[in-house]
């Protein structure tokens, strides 16, 4: 700072045009921008929804799971445990390698359960994963 | 630009020649117009999921807050379910290359956050992820 009035001073007095006042825009400027630039990023996880088109032609070819308000999972009708889904993915996409998961969840089912199971299902391999609820 | 070389003539004759510290801060402003992200954030803070398989989101510049007593927030105010829609459909205009994260409460409805996804589709954006913490491994 100090030097810089001190040579603007110069200037004014001296001769060529005074370069202060642009100085102080472009640092005003600079200030403004560093101070509003958010670097950060969220992480997620990718979860589609039903099309009403392909809805009846999904449901035949992938996993059902099924997550009740109370938070039990049930894999193919059977209850089982959240650490437990992994495997139970793994096994039913070692029988039908292109099969997606259909995440069905009670409308009161908490967020959190979902993405377990989200989680889950992805870490057995399988990332096409859509999500509806029971009405 | 002018200016500067004008400056630089100035300072062969006397003081301290500013062109090289107006050079850098010129940069300095460029580069942070460049990389300024613009965020809508949510202005709510939630709870996240946990996720081992959470994956960065670069482009997911619009999120849409849900709260465990069922309010959504947008853009730093409470919204209600059916102005999410007009929002996202203003939003998608404006950028059209941004995707939505929900950050969805740990503890928030799975009801409601399946109406959030369908309000958000019908905006028009179809990207949709949810945002969790990521606990690695």
């Amino acid at each position: 700072m100090r030097i810089r009035r001190h040579n603007s001073d110069q200037h004014d007095s001296a001769h060529g045009i005074d370069l202060a006042p642009m100085l102080d825009f472009v640092l005003n400027l600079l200030i403004f921008f560093i101070i509003t630039a958010i670097f950060v990023k969220e992480v997620g996880l990718t979860v589609s929804r039903p099309t009403d088109v392909n809805q009846s032609n999904e449901e035949s070819s992938s996993i059902q799971i099924q997550v009740l308000d109370t938070g039990e999972i049930f894999v193919d009708n059977r209850l089982v445990d959240l650490r437990a889904v992994r495997a139970n993915v793994e096994r039913l996409k070692a029988l039908n390698s292109d099969a997606g998961v259909l995440i069905v969840a009670d409308v009161a089912a908490q967020t959190g359960i979902i993405m377990g199971v989200v989680d889950q299902a992805r870490l057995g391999g399988i990332y096409n994963i859509t999500f509806s609820t029971t009405e | 630009m002018k200016n500067k070389r004008y400056a630089s003539a100035d300072g062969e004759d006397h003081g301290i020649d500013l062109a090289p510290m107006l050079d850098f801060v010129l940069n300095l402003l460029i580069f942070f117009i460049i990389t300024t992200s613009f965020i809508k954030e949510a202005g709510v803070t939630v709870v996240r999921p946990e996720a081992s398989t959470a994956e960065n989101r670069e482009d997911g510049n619009i999120l849409v807050a849900l709260r465990p007593n069922g309010e959504v927030w947008m853009e730093r105010h409470r919204v209600d379910m059916r102005e999410v829609r007009a929002a996202i459909e203003r939003l998608h205009i404006e950028r059209p290359d941004d995707t939505v994260v929900i950050l969805a409460d740990k503890s928030s409805p799975a009801g409601l956050l399946a109406k959030v996804m369908d309000e958000v589709r019908q905006g028009g954006i179809t990207e949709i992820s949810i945002a969790a913490e990521n606990t690695g491994g």
